[in-house]
């Protein structure tokens, strides 16, 4: 530029004219522009055209997730335990707002909530995030969503729609086996392999719904879309369909399960755990846990508030007591141990025994629970009476070993391998368990109270009536099964789950042919104690049981109703019927119960068994015999007992 | 007069007119795009506006290149003072719009610092004809011209309109390679510069200005919110690729990812739908405009006629060159439209203005 000055400065009439090179420089700078802006061009169009072609496409293509409803689970006869339906959901979009407190109170009006909290949910975002609609209410009442729906002109910006919600029609029934759905938690997105999960997903959580989570859970679709700057749909560029969730059909009977659920109604404290089973597959029929909780709550995401109440709750409404509940069998155990005697040939069913009322070994005295004695009894006699006397003399007998040997043959002592969550296995004493357990010798006094289901013993009211089923099949174990079947949402294809195993034990089916006999009178004689189960109709068995909590010292000389609440015994009573073919096994627990096992917990098995035969009228089986039909002639349906009450 | 209209005539540069009316059909057909995507009065209003703006534009640059431009040198110092009237006008009546009071009427119809470039330049013209740049030596020589670019820059600092008011100093600035100041003279206005700047920055700018400055710096600061446009805008460039979308088939453009698609993002609607070939064709045929303005420059026989062209081409070259690089991620988004091919009345006037004078230079360059 200096040098090109003198130039200038030579020629005449530079002064006129501008030079003809600073003009060039001029162009220069120009040219240089525009060689800069065309290489910047093939920079991104060219070398990095593909990437950023790319981002515009995510710019404007939305992959939408289509959620596939969740499948639901209904009862052998196809009524609905657990559905999807639609919930009414208000979001708003914070762009299109537009005089957002205004808004904000009308919504709050409607909705009767309070405005700040919907001005607290939506912040102020920037970006993109003000086109992204936020929720503010979920599950509103139709005539909420009609409110705002009436309203909508005056709400720009607030958007209505509904979105999937899992729904239990039956509230609190069968809670415990359905379970119960929520987010899924940080832990199980992690293990999450393939990418079928993402935050915010609703999960079975326990029970059923957890347990067949992939086959309810049916397959998530997708739909391509493209969207404008404000995530307004454009088109649809493709879409793969949802496939809803596979139904579950459930072997459970819902006339059976509300029938438990409404006799456990009546019951003071209403805690306690009812069992019924097909003793010919194991099919579980009715199965509660009482109390229990409204697994509703959970499907829109329990409240804290809620949750605290449940988990503290001193009833623990959300522990399953059907698989998970504990309880000395008390004389329900008869049975077994009576079948251990016939088997093992120290027992004549017709050689009478003796009861003063008491039974002393060694320094030791043990009461019958009838204070006067039951007299000469001989097995029927002392079934039906639930002689203690009978049976320590037959425990001693036998041994506390061969009782165990026995129990476990009628399943107890272990799962029975439901498919449920929180299952216990019980407990059946014998030598060599103390041995391993405690490091102490087998006292001959524990045999006595093992051998009427006291002591050590415990048992789920699931193992009842497993070992009662095993009783009424001649002898065959089956896992205990829920499922009847699983099928695509649409039924097209049906899956029968593998046969659950079963095993056929060795018991001999004539022994426990007597042992039923001995039971159906506990049921069916003037004086049974399981008298309160009777059904017109209908040829019963069963067996009472009151498992003692406290030693009698805290409660001597109490009246039933004066005894606190946690120190009263529990009630036990298993029964089953026909007598012939049995179809239905039903056992019930009630804990801290009023009355024995034959005054509390006889009549709830009663009631669902009336349910059971008035849709499955016994004729078809020919299940009533000429022996009882004389007694059952003067049967009256009396579930008021008089005093006598085994104990 | 007849006589000189005649030749007038016989010397128009029907090349640079053609370049002209190509480029402003080049730039309404993108502008109908852009417009297609959904534009504040919709796309007829939007397209019938702009086409009646460009009717009266072509009026105007008839005008410009009729009368003889040397009238323009005698009523100079008329033309600046009634700008700056009009700019001091805008203080005290003027409208508010995007932060800044730069418009006359409501709904920015009239932008008078848009004409005030054209008006700095006759300005300017006048003064570099009787003091020719090539006798400017020393610096404090500068002090003059100065003085009257500042006049309007001042007042457009005044209305707050920061951009324009940088973009008309580049204007002013055209003139500088004409000036024979020695380099080491320049050392110490270079000193000046970054003081000013460093002021500027601490005194000057509003927060959202150093927002676009700092994202300018690092796009991916906040890609969400402030830096949102330069990152769209960049993306709808580089998505067009080398033969483009095609007309009215930009995604960036239609579904609206990129903001003021119709004015100051012009460009990117052309980058994204014409790719690199058109967008590289419709730079070539720019450029070739704004250099065959400077050769008509060269070629005028007049001082005024000369310096006058330099300082229009000036007035098209920086806005355009301000526009391209902040469209292409090398400039920091600043609010200036791409001349010919924005939507907007005052600047495509003030171009149309610009445009006929140098028609009019061109034509008379052989009356002497």
């Amino acid at each position: 530029m200096i040098g090109l000055r003198r130039t200038d400065e030579r020629l005449p009439g530079a002064e006129e004219a501008p030079s003809e090179l600073r003009v060039g420089l001029i162009a220069v700078v120009m040219v240089m522009a525009f060689v800069i802006f065309v290489m910047r061009l093939f920079q991104l169009q060219i070398l990095e055209g593909a990437d950023l072609a790319s981002r515009s496409h995510r710019n404007s293509v939305r992959t939408l997730r289509l959620e596939a409803p969740r499948g639901d689970i209904v009862d052998r006869e196809g009524r609905p335990l657990a559905t999807t339906r639609p919930a009414y959901r208000i979001r708003v979009i914070p762009n299109e707002l537009g005089n957002a407190e205004r808004e904000y109170r009308v919504l709050a009006e409607f909705l009767e909530r309070d405005s700040s909290e919907f001005s607290e949910a939506v912040g102020t975002p920037r970006g993109r995030r003000r086109f992204q609609p936020v929720a503010l209410a979920t599950d509103l009442s139709y005539f909420q969503h009609a409110q705002v729906e009436s309203h909508r002109y005056g709400l720009p910006g607030i958007v209505t729609d509904t979105t999937p919600r899992r729904h239990y029609p039956g509230k609190a029934s069968a809670a415990h086996l359905l379970g119960s759905i929520g987010e899924i938690d940080s832990k199980k997105l992690a293990l999450d392999i393939t990418p079928k999960y993402r935050a915010g997903d609703v999960v079975g959580k326990s029970g059923l719904e957890s347990g067949h989570e992939s086959h309810l859970r049916g397959k998530v679709g997708g739909r391509n879309i493209v969207v404008d700057v404000a995530g307004r749909e454009i088109e649809v560029i493709d879409e793969v369909q949802p496939i809803p969730g596979g139904r579950i059909v459930l072997t459970l009977d819902l006339d059976l399960q509300r029938s438990a659920e409404d006799a456990f109604r009546s019951v003071p404290g209403r805690r306690g755990a009812l069992v019924a089973l097909d003793p010919r597959n194991g099919e579980v029929l009715a199965l509660v846990s009482e109390p229990a909780y409204d697994p509703n709550e959970f499907a829109g995401g329990i409240g804290s508030e809620a949750w605290e109440g449940l988990i503290s709750d001193e009833s623990r409404p959300l522990r399953n007591r059907a698989v998970s509940g504990q309880y000395p069998p008390g004389s329900t155990y008869k049975a077994v141990v009576a079948t251990a005697g016939l088997s093992e040939g120290v027992l004549d069913p017709e050689e009478e025994v003796f009861c003063p009322g008491e039974f002393k070994l060694g320094r030791h005295t043990y009461r019958c629970w009838k204070r006067g004695g039951h007299g000469n009894v001989d097995l029927d006699e002392a079934m039906l009476g639930s002689c203690d006397v009978y049976f320590y003399k037959l425990g001693i007998e036998l041994g506390v070993d061969t009782i165990a040997k026995y129990a476990k043959k009628f399943g107890l002592g272990r799962e029975t391998g439901i498919e449920l969550q929180g299952e216990m296995p019980g407990l059946v004493p014998s030598r060599e368990w103390k041995e391993r357990a405690r490091g102490e010798r087998w006292l001959k006094g524990e045999t006595v109270s093992a051998s009427i289901g006291q002591g050590f013993n415990l048992a789920t009211p699931l193992q009842l009536a497993q070992a009662f089923s095993i009783l009424s099949n001649g002898g065959t174990l089956h896992q205990p099964r829920l499922i009847k079947r699983s099928e695509a949402w649409d039924g097209s294809a049906r899956e029968i789950p593998d046969e659950k195993p079963f095993e056929v034990t060795d018991l001999d089916p004539q022994v426990l042919a007597r042992i039923r006999q001995s039971l159906v009178a506990t049921v069916q004689a003037p004086r049974g104690t399981g008298r309160a189960a009777r059904v017109e109709g209908v040829v019963v068995g069963g067996k009472t049981g009151t498992s003692q909590v406290v030693s009698l010292e805290h409660v001597r000389g109490l009246a039933p109703d004066q005894i606190p609440l946690r120190y009263r015994d529990h009630a036990l009573f298993v029964a089953f019927a026909p007598e012939e073919n049995p179809e239905i096994v039903v056992a019930v627990v009630i804990e801290h119960a009023l009355g024995g096992g034959g005054a509390s917990a006889a009549p709830i098995a009663q009631k669902v068994l009336t349910t059971y035969f008035e849709k499955h009228p016994v004729g078809e089986g020919a299940s009533t015999t000429a022996g009882l039909d004389l007694e059952s002639g003067e049967v009256r349906h009396d579930p008021a007992m008089p005093e006598e009450e085994e104990s | 007069m007849s006589q000189f209209d005649r030749r007038a005539i016989q010397n128009f540069d029907w090349v640079f007119l053609a370049l002209i009316l190509l480029l402003l059909l080049l730039g309404l057909i993108n502008l109908m795009s852009a417009a297609a995507a959904g534009v504040e009065g919709g796309f007829s209003g939007v397209v019938r506006r702009h086409i009646m703006v460009m009717g009266g534009a072509l009026l105007v640059m008839g005008l410009s290149a009729a009368v003889d431009y040397r009238h323009a040198e005698r009523f100079a110092p008329i033309i600046f003072l009634g700008a700056l009237f009009l700019l001091a006008l805008t203080l005290v009546v003027g409208v508010m719009t995007r932060g800044a009071q730069a418009w006359l009427f409501k709904g920015g119809s009239f932008q008078p610092s848009e004409f005030a470039k054209v008006a700095l330049v006759i300005m300017l013209a006048q003064y570099f004809h009787r003091n020719p740049p090539s006798t400017i030596r020393r610096l404090r020589e500068l002090a003059e011209p100065l003085m009257i670019a500042a006049l309007p820059i001042g007042l457009i600092l005044l209305q707050r309109d920061l951009g324009v008011a940088m973009l008309t100093l580049l204007v002013a600035l055209t003139y500088l390679p004409l000036f024979h100041i020695p380099l080491r003279a320049w050392g110490g206005v270079a000193l000046l510069a970054v003081a000013g700047l460093a002021a500027l920055w601490s005194f000057g700018l509003k927060s959202y200005q150093k927002q676009r400055i700092l994202d300018f710096l690092e796009p991916a600061r906040d890609p969400l919110s402030s830096g949102y446009q330069a990152m769209q805008s960049k993306i709808a460039v580089g998505s067009g690729g080398f033969l483009g979308a095609g007309w009215q088939e930009g995604t960036q453009t239609q579904l609206r990812f990129l903001p003021t698609q119709h004015t100051d993002f012009v460009f990117s609607v052309l980058a994204e739908e014409w790719g690199f070939v058109g967008s590289t064709l419709v730079l070539f045929l720019f450029f070739a405009m704004l250099l065959w303005g400077l050769w008509i420059a060269h070629s005028s026989k007049d001082g005024f006629g000369a310096m006058l062209a330099i300082g229009l081409v000036g007035t098209l070259f920086w806005p355009a060159a301000i526009n391209i690089a902040m469209v292409l991620g090398l400039a920091p988004v600043i609010g200036v439209p791409l001349p010919l091919f924005s939507y907007g009345g005052s600047a495509l006037m003030s171009a149309a203005i610009a445009l006929g004078l140098l028609l009019n230079v061109s034509m008379r360059r052989y009356v002497f």
